[in-house]
């Protein structure tokens, strides 16, 4: 019973104070002739948005939903080459070979170190001083054409459905080359093999289910001194990048580390004694095992990752926070403004995290 | 388990406590209306008692009553109080504010800082600078991180509507312009199809650029950057064709640019308007009057021909339109007081410590380059700047 008192009394303070907090702000706000609410959404932005085709005539809301799709070419791609570079180094760092072992430490030691802020204006001048001018682009055939302004790759061209079309394609071919190729190693014994059938089999399926669905493709190339065709990445996206790899990886490595040393050391010896090649030993023994330990501690990096991309509105990458901060510059109301993006975080980083835990609940132990 | 819960009391005790102290006006409030609802159905009760609820009444509820707070605190009598003017700029923009080498802030908007202080407190040098880049002034502005913001700011609806601010007279009237390297091979905007024009952040000129190239029937790439430093290292490195901003701003850095002025070409064509104004923050008329009667003072020094080198002799002199305006004494005795909250003499004080409108102009634009006066002539000579009559 008197438990039940403290949950409510709890409750009440809570809700008193936030409600106290708010009528605040409205009052004060109202006092300064500050526009409260979220009617600036349907306002014209003012502002245009560099490589999109977002106008300056466009509502707020749009602007925001760009920003947000930024935000997440940002943290997807961060989050996958961050994954693959902070597990290789993570491997590198317990490796027999003593140049490797100490350049993974090094790399690791130093990037895990220093601010990420200071990574990421370093990464942009970096980009600034090492690509060229557009006058000296460099020209790497239908594939890349890169200069300061940003790298070109070819890309598909036409619907995101056809193309996600495409890529589900592929992926399900994969899912069951890899499916078979158990199964028959299971039968008789042979190695799988897995990636050896997994990948061309899956690149042919993608040709082919590209040219089913009809999805075009463009190759970038030099018009004086602009580029036309591909998907271009721009310099402040491939700064912001670099650095949230950088530094992402540089933590994950570490819990790949931790992890793999975790996994009981007679596994590997198991391994050994199997006359399992060193790769067979990494690839099919320890690491799926490390798994189940680093996979919460990554998931948590994912996370961190995702909040970390905000930094990029420094560099002015448009992504979600640079977006807001300029809605607010125009003529968006600051509070509203930043409470909406701090929900909108909220609800990414949520997501993040339901996958993680979907992903561990089939990666556990099950205990009978 | 029991200390627990004692522990667990502790923090919830305070907040009950702030709580009720919060609750508490609110009863003061409504029992003090009751108090004088009672008063008047027993008029003949102790009329003294029930004069003396209703001021209690009145006082309980005063910090509750945003125009009480607005009226009864005043950024005005802060500003007095802390002996300093407390003024937002750029320290980036030769020309209009930027540091020096003695680490003082110089330049246009600068002075303007300056002549509030002259004004408000007798003292050009009462300033304490605030630097703020562009896109943080209007929060800084609302939250009071300075008293005025002299950022080369525009004056648009939506700033003046949605932002909180109270712009008052524009001290320079500005309009966009474009530059680009002398040897891009450009003559003018309509050569810049697709082009990436560079501009600094949470400016009107991210926009005005956009809806300018798309009534040409342009396409263009805007990428902003956060300051002008940032802008130049994206322009020298390539990033950017063209780099647009206000006509006075390019002009200053044209004047600066490491490569020289010649490594630049400023294109004609103004496409906006940039009236340039100072700012407080919205509600608060006593301080917005005393601040726009000290830019007033400048222009209407420099209408009068007073300098300054002349105002103080003026002050004492024998032509009355300058002695009123610089609060002198008239020939009858009397000094004019037109109750703006600002010493008699504040004009004498502002012209002979930082200079009329014209000095002011010239000390800082004329160095880099801004060759004309332009639209901020007097508008005697033809130009915009014109203030209410000083009576």
């Amino acid at each position: 019973m008197l438990a039940w008192a403290f949950q409510v009394a709890v409750v009440t303070v809570v809700v008193a104070v936030v409600w106290y907090l708010v009528g605040n702000y409205q009052e004060n706000a109202a006092a300064k002739n500050l526009t409260t609410g979220f009617g600036f959404l349907d306002q014209p932005s003012g502002f245009p948005i560099p490589d999109s085709t977002f106008r300056q005539t466009q509502r707020v809301r749009d602007a925001l939903f760009e920003g947000f799709l930024n935000t997440l070419r940002l943290a997807v791609t961060g989050i996958l080459l961050a994954t693959v570079l902070g597990t290789l180094i993570g491997i590198a760092r317990l490796s027999t070979n003593f140049v490797l072992r100490n350049v993974a430490r090094a790399y690791v030691e130093i990037v895990r170190n220093v601010p990420l802020l200071a990574l990421v204006l370093l990464s942009l001048s970096i980009i600034q001083t090492v690509f060229p001018p557009p006058q000296d682009t460099w020209d790497l055939g239908p594939l890349t054409v890169s200069n300061v302004r940003g790298t070109s790759i070819f890309w598909y061209e036409g619907d995101n459905g056809k193309f996600l079309v495409v890529v589900v394609a592929a992926f399900i071919a994969i899912a069951a080359v890899a499916r078979w190729r158990r199964a028959v190693a299971d039968r008789t014994g042979h190695p799988a093999r897995t990636a050896l059938w997994a990948l061309p089999i899956g690149a042919a399926v993608t040709v082919v289910a590209w040219i089913v669905v009809g999805l075009g493709a463009t190759a970038p190339e030099l018009d004086g001194r602009r580029v036309t065709g591909g998907i271009t990445l721009t310099a402040s996206y491939l700064a912001a990048l670099l650095a949230l790899v950088a530094y992402t990886s540089s933590h994950i490595a570490e819990i790949v580390r931790g992890s793999i040393q975790a996994v009981p050391k007679g596994q590997g010896e198991a391994a050994d004694a199997l006359a399992l090649s060193g790769f067979q030993r990494m690839w099919n023994v320890i690491l799926p095992q490390s798994m189940r330990i680093g996979l919460l501690p990554i998931g948590n990096q994912y996370l961190n990752l995702l909040k970390n991309s905000s930094l990029a509105a420094v560099i002015t990458f448009p992504e979600l926070t640079q977006v807001t901060k300029l809605a607010v510059a125009t003529r968006a109301p600051a509070v509203p403004s930043f409470v909406l993006l701090l929900l909108i975080y909220l609800a990414m980083s949520l997501v993040i995290s339901l996958i993680v835990n979907l992903v561990n609940r089939r990666l556990r132990i099950v205990e009978r | 388990m029991r200390r627990t819960i004692i522990r667990s009391l502790a923090p919830l005790a305070v907040i009950a406590l702030v709580a009720a102290g919060c609750s508490d006006d609110d009863d003061d409030a409504t029992s003090g209306s009751a108090a004088g609802g009672d008063t008047t159905a027993a008029p003949d009760a102790s009329t003294a008692d029930s004069v003396a609820t209703g001021a209690t009444a009145a006082e309980s509820s005063t910090p509750d009553s945003a125009e009480e707070v607005q009226t009864g605190e005043s950024i005005l009598d802060t500003v007095i109080a802390n002996d300093v003017v407390r003024c937002g700029v750029r320290d980036d923009l030769t020309g209009f504010s930027v540091v020096d080498d003695a680490g003082e802030y110089v330049g246009f908007d600068a002075d303007f800082c300056r002549v509030i202080a002259a004004g408000v407190l007798g003292d050009a040098t009462k300033v304490e600078f605030v630097p703020v880049v562009a896109d943080a002034r209007f929060p800084a502005l609302q939250a009071g991180e300075f008293d005025v913001l002299v950022r080369n700011t525009t004056w648009t609806a939506s700033r003046d509507g949605g932002d909180g601010a109270d712009f008052l007279h524009p001290t320079f009237y500005d309009g966009q312009q474009m530059m680009v390297a002398a040897d891009a091979g450009y003559d003018s905007i309509d050569d810049m199809d697709g082009a990436n024009v560079c501009v600094v952040a949470g400016t009107t000129t991210e926009g005005n650029v956009a809806t300018e190239f798309a009534a040409r029937g342009l396409t263009v790439n805007v990428l902003s950057f956060p300051d002008i430093p940032a802008v130049q290292t994206a322009f020298d490195e390539g990033q950017c064709d063209g780099w647009s901003s206000d006509g006075s701003q390019l002009v200053s850095i044209r004047s600066t640019y490491p490569a020289g002025p010649d490594a630049l070409v400023i294109f004609p064509d103004v496409f906006s308007k940039e009236p340039l104004t100072p700012a407080v923050i919205d509600g608060d008329t006593a301080w917005a009057q005393a601040v726009e009667w000290t830019i007033f003072a400048t222009i209407t020094a420099e209408e009068l021909g007073i300098t300054k080198d002349s105002a103080t002799a003026d002050s004492t002199g024998d032509d009355p339109a300058k002695v009123l305006f610089l609060g002198g004494a008239n020939a009858d005795g009397v000094t004019l007081d037109p109750g703006l909250g600002l010493p008699p003499d504040f004009a004498l004080q502002i012209v002979s410590q930082v200079g009329n409108y014209g000095e002011i102009f010239e000390a800082n634009l004329t160095p880099i380059g801004v060759e004309d006066r332009g639209l901020n002539a007097l508008w005697s000579d033809g130009g915009l700047q014109y203030a209410p009559p000083y009576r």
